[in-house]
């Protein structure tokens, strides 16, 4: 919720943005109607996966870039 | 209390004390969140991977048994929901752009405590038996330079298992990722901080107090993208 809240300020102040969260919490950003949501297949509190894995840990990150520059319209959801 | 007066603990009590009760975790919370049926399913399922993970030599499975299990017990409406979206277009090529990264993971750098609550030096087991303290409070955001070096990134959250997070900080707070990008040129350039906070706050306080703040704070720095990251 927190950082739905930051994403939809600093959105309508001309900042784009791009959430990285984990699957559960699918539904709840959905409500909040982001502009661009990537999910991963963690668990709560291990969004970017395992400790140590840098390389999916990279993938994620340079997919959220690609994300942020892609997207044309709100409510963009993509899956890693 | 004698043996044969002893009150027999209801499956519901069991559920609801791995939710800041007797039984604390904050990866299985959510039990508290599920119907008696729903939990003896969720247990029972993760009894039988438990040793279908063992036969196989997996983990996999495991992983998204309570995967589900966390899903199911987030998937109820929560107090704010938005009919129409916010949508900031992204114009520039990202090797040419400023990035930050603002996590609620509660990151913070060792020798600037946020002292939430006022308390110095706070434990994570303090953390999360005040975490209803914590919800009413204002957030405060923790100013981490991207040069900081591991041993001086500190975590403290009441409202997630912040295990893996103390093993590598990078799993909620990828920075040492994030300055990577910014040497291969996959961005141009990332502030000179990247932010933290605790997500568990006052969600009016944040909006009406300190989201306008972080925008200013934002601006200031000619951040052109925000890589979000809620836990």
């Amino acid at each position: 919720m927190s950082v739905g809240h930051i994403a939809r300020g600093f959105e309508e102040s001309g900042i784009s943005t791009v959430v990285i969260a984990v699957e559960p919490f699918l539904k709840r950003l959905e409500i909040m109607s982001l502009p661009r949501t990537l999910l991963t297949d963690n668990l709560i509190g291990r969004v970017l996966g395992s400790p140590h894995d840098t390389s999916y840990q990279r993938k994620v990150l340079e997919k959220a870039v690609k994300l942020l520059s892609s997207a044309d319209k709100n409510g963009t959801v993509e899956h890693i | 209390m004698s043996e044969n007066t002893k009150t027999l603990e209801t499956f519901e009590e069991f559920r609801k004390s791995f939710f800041y009760g007797s039984r604390s975790d904050m990866s299985f919370k959510f039990l508290d969140h599920l119907s008696d049926e729903q939990g003896a399913d969720f247990l029972q399922k993760l009894f039988r991977d438990v040793i279908t993970s063992i036969d196989i030599g997996d983990t996999d499975l495991l992983k998204q048994t309570v995967l589900e299990g966390q899903a199911a017990a987030h998937a109820h409406p929560d107090t704010f929901s938005y009919s129409e979206g916010t949508f900031a277009p992204f114009t520039v090529n990202p090797a040419d752009a400023k990035f930050t990264m603002l996590t609620s993971s509660g990151h913070y750098p060792a020798y600037k405590d946020p002292e939430p609550l006022g308390v110095q030096e706070m434990s994570q087991s303090e953390a999360e038996r005040r975490i209803f303290d914590f919800l009413k409070e204002k957030p405060v955001l923790s100013e981490i330079p991207f040069s900081i070096s591991p041993d001086e990134l500190r975590v403290r959250h009441g409202g997630y298992d912040i295990r893996a997070s103390l093993e590598d900080p990078n799993v909620t707070f990828p920075w040492q990722r994030m300055n990577e990008l910014q040497e291969d040129g996959v961005i141009g350039r990332l502030t000179e901080n990247g932010y933290s906070f605790i997500g568990a706050c006052s969600q009016k306080r944040l909006m009406k107090d300190v989201i306008p703040e972080w925008i200013r704070l934002m601006k200031d720095n000619g951040v052109d993208g925000a890589i979000l990251i809620p836990v």
